[in-house]
């Protein structure tokens, strides 16, 4: 699958609703760790291996720790 | 997250699962990969060089076999490997961690390279392999892995202190991996050989392993098919609920 942001976006939302931890209005800047989407470190490891899975890379395996989606979208942007 | 078992009937699917077995090219690796084979499943391979059983595998099982050369220890290398495979089959159901190497001696004579190639293999290598792989399954909740450690891990042997230690640190792995993992789909175990008749008991002379059999209630040396068919039941798909253990196949020689 591409990397342009709507795939990106739809891939995160959908692992988020998987796992049931897609909060009510999730957007650009909601947190995916505490205090928004609640991922713990398996989650967040899942979340890693499913964007290499369908993307082709992920910004965890180089080392960023995205906060937000929108710093997801902006890793694959600027790949 | 735990999900309920699935119906068992369900599970005995007759889609061939893709195997990884590292150091898969002779010994206790090519008899775990003979058996892969005869059960109908797509098996990868790798090791360090070719051997005639590889270059039989390739000519009888085209497209059923594949095989690349590579140095475990070596992060880049292990990354390429599981590429090629994913490339190649899209994914990873079984990951058999069976690449390892020995070097003996009293510990008070081993150079640091005796320790970094026996560290190195069979600690990191297995690392790399089982983090490259458990990423693969991770993304899809399923799948299993069998670490390959042995009873000198557990009961220690003379000379063989380096690996020794490489392989106790393997049942640590396989217990943690098993704690990380099992809430997944994943299962993760261990098999712990006794004395097989393979090239890694080559540097035990002949009264030892006289010696070894007499102590063994099986009244044998170990074969690699004693060992494959233990790969196999830990790697069915029916047993979702086997994890996180280290079976000892040693022939009753630790009872």
């Amino acid at each position: 699958m591409s990397t342009a942001t709507a795939d990106v976006q739809k891939t995160v939302t959908d692992f988020l609703s998987s796992i049931e931890k897609l909060p009510e209005g999730f957007g650009a800047d909601t947190p995916l760790y505490a205090d928004g989407a609640g991922l713990d470190s398996l989650e967040t490891a899942e979340l890693s291996a499913t964007l290499e899975d369908v993307h082709g890379s992920d910004p965890y395996s180089v080392g960023e720790m995205p906060q937000t989606l929108g710093e997801i979208l902006a890793f694959y942007a600027g790949a | 997250m735990s999900e309920t078992p699935q119906n068992p009937a369900a599970q005995n699917s007759t889609q061939p699962r893709v195997v990884i077995v590292t150091g898969g090219s002779r010994g206790l690796g090519a008899g775990i990969v003979e058996s892969y084979l005869a059960s109908g499943d797509l098996v990868a391979a790798c090791a360090r060089s070719v051997t005639p059983e590889v270059e039989r595998w390739r000519t009888e099982h085209p497209d059923r076999f594949f095989f690349a050369t590579a140095d475990l220890s070596k992060s880049a290398d292990a990354k390429a490997f599981v590429d090629a495979v994913v490339e190649r089959w899209d994914r990873v159901d079984v990951l058999i961690n069976n690449a390892g190497v020995a070097r003996d001696g009293i510990l008070g004579m081993a150079t640091d390279e005796d320790i970094d190639v026996v560290v190195d293999l069979n600690i990191k290598g297995t690392l790399y392999m089982s983090r490259l792989v458990s990423r693969r399954m991770l993304a899809r909740r399923s799948g299993s892995i069998v670490n390959i450690s042995s009873i000198v891990g557990r009961s220690g042997y003379r000379g063989l202190g380096v690996y020794s230690a490489t392989k106790a640190a393997l049942d640590g792995l396989t217990r943690s991996m098993a704690r990380e993992l099992g809430s997944r789909g994943i299962t993760v175990n261990g098999i712990a050989p006794g004395y097989l008749r393979t090239e890694m008991s080559h540097g035990l002379d002949e009264g030892q392993m006289g010696q070894i059999e007499r102590r063994t209630p099986a009244g044998r040396l170990g074969e690699p098919v004693d060992v494959a068919r233990v790969c196999q039941f830990l790697t069915d798909p029916a047993g979702s609920y086997l994890t996180g253990q280290v079976l000892v196949v040693d022939g009753g020689l630790t009872s």
